[in-house]
């Protein structure tokens, strides 16, 4: 017996199969580095041809389905998001490059590049040729802003409809409403990256050419600017952004810092001259003051331990508390090699996330700020059961239900958390790796919350290569929840989600 | 004069009242009802229809009337009712009643083109602040957005100024004494002239001023930082705001959830609880009784009256009952309920005295009609204007304050007066038409 099904699942695949058709043009722009540097365009140009026939054939195959409702909207962007990974993973798997030997592999890699993660499995990241390198960096460009929201900037066939994708895939909880028609948004939003990424092209180059630091290049400008902004992580380098001198990595933290500020309120800020909505900004505040606090407990403990001294304690802390927190996944120190504390601390950093609607992944800091009056709000009801309190963001009331949607996220992602970590140590037992109980939750926070190097053999100078396929497998899912925010996924497992 | 009004209501028979003997009055309303009652009661017209209509206006005969008001429960009803008049007759002078501040706020920056916009809960509230502000005061007045204090006190203690000449007695900054009452008669307070134990005195000041005189009269009553308001309808809504803007701790009791739910998402810095209040358990364990004051705003004056005698019967030493109907004042006050006010008058009191003469913008009464403080903007004729406040004649009228582009000025012997300026004047009822001429 048939049962009846609630989704339109020929219209989900004819959107998805549209927006698979202009991703896939997406690695042209490594074809023609690799023609550049005299290296072999072909894989890139193969995945565009084999990106661009699926999604043809997608969108032939369901002609005329165009009606896309809510319902169908988190199924198009959870489907989209594994055949972004999909695309990106293309041109590794069709490379010579023994070292993405297996397809999971290449697919963790295309995962980790899109949802702006950073963990990599390559395991000597210098030897990939330059086309393969760029790749790496321009698939978290693409995944920072969101395809979605790419797509609704440029294609005009999503001007309608297009609200619910906007918001299933913008990061942070819808408390503000959006006013703007929604293509203006994404406009908007993308614009602010265009430019906040030339800015730190530029930046970075003013710093190569008056050499004040001779490590730095154009090329690696433009790599390191394209997984900045979108908090991804990757590098050029096998040593992260330890590669560089001081003054690029202040630059770099500046940057990181700013890719986790809320896009809509540096818009407001920047193109409507209105600096001061980032004073009156609560989440704003208690961003800043949480990267500082962080900061100075990395700075006490490596200063007094004797790890370090002066002003490498201070840029050492200040680098790697800010890319742990916004997720971004460099490392200017071999972290794995800090005292237990710091190490806590960087962990624990990774559960607080960037500000709401910045490219960064994790909880968010807005989230955590509404929990701590969620929860003060409920210890005062219990002395005084009478009280009715409501929450108050900006002094403006939230709404009962984002309140109620901000406890069950934080719950469904420390579940999620949990899983994960149970997962990869049960795993880690069969086929006998050595995780560390430390290695196993830090590899499930740095996925989950996109962020990008663990502890252990997948600390940040490290790979992910030595994880069995399974636990592979694992931590692909957590990346891919991770970056939807988990609930579009999660419904997804839902009876209700499917019934008429 | 001919007058409409719109709304026949508690406001708008309130109105009807007070000036269907010298007017000429027609009342729109839909109640049919309501209507007929009025009309049994007072000498005025009816016309049942919607007062937002302009073919209701036309046939209420805005077109030859000196003064519209429009006093309905609905903001949206009174507003349109005035912009259609404004349209039929630019001449008729509009008078709007509101509940909805920001109408007010947009009044003041002149985007609103009305005579007058009163909102009914402001004014209780400020009434309310003022009274909790200087708990000494047997009566309290405030002007010019409440930039402007009167106050009458019974002096019954107060080391500082009794028995020393005004002009050497450390009397608060931005004050003056304008009256003291010594039995029946009244004294002109000149320089020489003592205040003296178990007179009566008015004072004209500034808010703060007003509650330095609270502390030099009665030193145990110290600034109330803690208030308990009963209801969290629009009025107590509207006395929470007042008092939390002036850091004052507000704790508001509602028994409806809805309501409770809308005051905690208005006023973040309020405490809001969910329950009748009336049960001594929970004033007990909520310390309600340890309030410094209490405020009864819910909609019942029987119910307000339990509220307050229970609440008082606890502790709390200095109970406002919001009242409804005019003669629950006595009742309350009879009981020991410290002090009653009653909106509906304050409103209609505010919209009579503006079709009295439309340049007073604010009347207040104390001692009965005894006096009168006038809010009344200065004609540019005026011969006063450019004298110093020194050289002023000595008329038994008191310039207490000057609100110059909205700010409150409290003058000295060298000021003078502009042209545009607004000036709050105390004077004795009888010479109002002498004050009136002369400015």
């Amino acid at each position: 017996m048939r049962t009846r099904l609630g989704v339109d699942l020929a219209a989900t695949f004819n959107l998805v199969g549209g927006l698979v058709k202009y991703l896939s043009l997406a690695p042209l722009a490594p074809a023609a580095v690799a023609v550049g540097y005299r290296e072999s365009p072909a894989p890139f140009l193969l995945a565009t041809a084999i990106g661009f026939f699926c999604g043809w054939t997608m969108e032939r195959l369901s002609y005329g389905k165009t009606k896309v409702g809510v319902r169908e909207g988190f199924l198009v962007v959870s489907i989209t998001w594994l055949f972004a990974a999909t695309i990106g993973a293309l041109p590794y798997w069709l490379t010579t490059e023994t070292q993405f030997a297996s397809p999971i592999d290449s697919y963790f890699e295309g995962m980790s590049g899109f949802t702006t993660t950073g963990a990599t499995i390559v395991t000597d990241i210098e030897e990939l040729p330059h086309g393969l390198a760029m790749w790496r960096q321009l698939t978290q460009w693409l995944g920072g802003m969101g395809i979605i929201v790419l797509a609704l900037a440029v294609l005009p066939r999503l001007r309608v409809g297009g609200r619910q994708l906007l918001e299933t895939e913008l990061p942070g909880p819808e408390i503000e409403e959006m006013t703007l028609r929604i293509r203006e948004t994404a406009q908007r939003l993308w614009l602010l990256y265009v430019a906040l990424t030339v800015l730190m092209v530029a930046v970075l180059s003013v710093i190569a050419w008056t050499g004040l630091d001779a490590t730095m290049s154009f090329y690696e400008a433009v790599a390191h600017a394209l997984t900045t902004l979108p908090t991804g992580g990757f590098s050029t380098r096998a040593r992260s952004i330890e590669a560089f001198g001081a003054a690029s990595q202040w630059a770099i933290a500046f940057f990181m810092v700013v890719a986790g500020v809320n896009f809509a309120l540096m818009y407001r800020a920047f193109f409507r001259r209105q600096p001061r909505v980032f004073v009156r900004d609560e989440e704003f505040r208690l961003y800043l003051t949480l990267l500082g606090i962080g900061s100075a407990v990395l700075v006490v403990e490596l200063w007094s331990e004797g790890v370090l001294r002066g002003e490498a304690a201070i840029r050492h802390s200040v680098v790697n508390t800010v890319s742990s927190m916004t997720t971004t996944g460099y490392a200017s120190a071999d972290f794995n090699e800090w005292p237990l504390l710091a190490a806590i601390v960087l962990v624990a950093l990774m559960f607080v996330g960037g500000s709401a609607g910045s490219t960064s992944g994790s909880v968010k800091v807005v989230r955590h700020l509404l929990l701590g009056r969620i929860l003060r709000r409920e210890l005062d009801q219990a002395v005084h059961p009478e009280v009715v309190a409501r929450i108050h963001l900006n002094t403006r009331p939230v709404d009962e239900r984002i309140v109620r949607a901000v406890s069950s996220f934080v719950l469904l992602y420390v579940g999620v958390f949990a899983v994960g970590t149970l997962l990869l140590i049960i795993d880690a037992a069969r086929v006998d790796s050595g995780l560390r109980l430390l290695d196993a939750v830090s590899a499930a926070a740095t996925t989950l919350g996109n962020v990008g190097p663990a502890f252990g053999f997948a600390g940040p100078m490290g790979s992910f290569e030595p994880f069995s396929d399974f636990s592979k497998i694992v931590l692909i899912v957590l990346m891919w929840i991770g970056r939807l925010e988990i609930i579009p996924v999660a419904v997804l497992l839902t009876r209700s989600y499917w019934r008429v | 004069m001919k007058i409409v009004v719109i709304g026949a209501g508690q406001v708008g028979s309130t109105v009807v009242e007070a000036l269907h003997d010298e007017h000429d009055i027609t009342v729109v309303d839909l109640d049919e009802q309501r209507l007929s009652a009025l009309a049994e009661r007072y000498e005025a017209g009816v016309l049942v229809g919607n007062g937002a209509s302009r073919r209701t206006l036309e046939e209420a005969g805005v077109r030859n009337a000196g003064l519209l008001i429009a006093c309905t429960s609905r903001d949206e009803i009174n507003i349109i009712a005035a912009i259609f008049s404004k349209k039929i007759a630019p001449t008729t002078k509009t008078v709007v009643r509101t509940t909805n501040e920001e109408y007010l706020e947009i009044w003041h920056e002149r985007e609103l083109d009305f005579d007058l916009i009163v909102s009914s809960e402001r004014e209780t509230a400020l009434a309310v602040s003022g009274l909790i502000g200087v708990p000494a005061a047997r009566q309290t007045d405030v002007f010019a957005n409440g930039q402007v204090q009167i106050v009458e006190f019974d002096v019954d203690g107060g080391q500082r100024v009794i028995g020393v000449p005004l002009r050497e007695a450390e009397i608060p900054a931005d004050s003056k004494v304008a009256s003291i009452i010594r039995g029946d008669s009244i004294v002109v307070p000149r320089g020489d002239e003592k205040i003296e134990l178990g007179d009566r005195i008015i004072v004209i000041g500034s808010p703060e001023a007003a509650q330095a005189w609270s502390t030099i009269i009665a030193p145990a009553g110290r600034r109330v930082e803690d208030v308990v308001i009963y209801g969290a309808g629009r009025t107590g809504l509207a006395t929470a705001r007042v008092l939390t803007e002036q850091d004052i701790r507000v704790r508001i009791v509602e028994p409806d959830l809805e309501r409770a739910g809308r005051a905690a998402e208005e006023l973040p810095d309020a405490r809001v609880f969910q329950a009748s209040g009336m049960d001594v358990e929970f004033i007990e364990r909520e310390n309600i009784n340890k309030a410094q004051a209490a405020v009864f705003a819910m909609r019942d004056d029987a119910k307000n009256h339990y509220a307050a005698t229970l609440v008082k019967l606890h502790g709390v030493p200095y109970t406002i009952a919001i009242v409804h109907d005019a003669h629950s004042v006595e009742v309350f006050e009879r009981v020991g309920i410290d002090r009653a006010v009653n909106p509906r008058m304050i409103t209609a009191e505010e919209i009579v005295r503006f079709a009295h003469d439309p340049r007073t913008q604010q009347v207040a009464m104390l001692e009965g009609d005894r006096f009168e403080i006038l809010d009344i903007t200065v004609r540019p004729e005026s011969k006063l204007l450019g004298t110093p406040f020194r050289d002023l004649p000595q008329t038994g009228a008191l310039i207490g304050a000057i609100v110059r582009n909205g700010e409150a000025v409290f003058p000295h012997g060298d000021d003078v007066l502009l042209p545009g300026d607004r000036v709050i004047v105390f004077t004795e009822s009888k010479r109002v038409p002498i004050v009136e001429q002369a400015l």
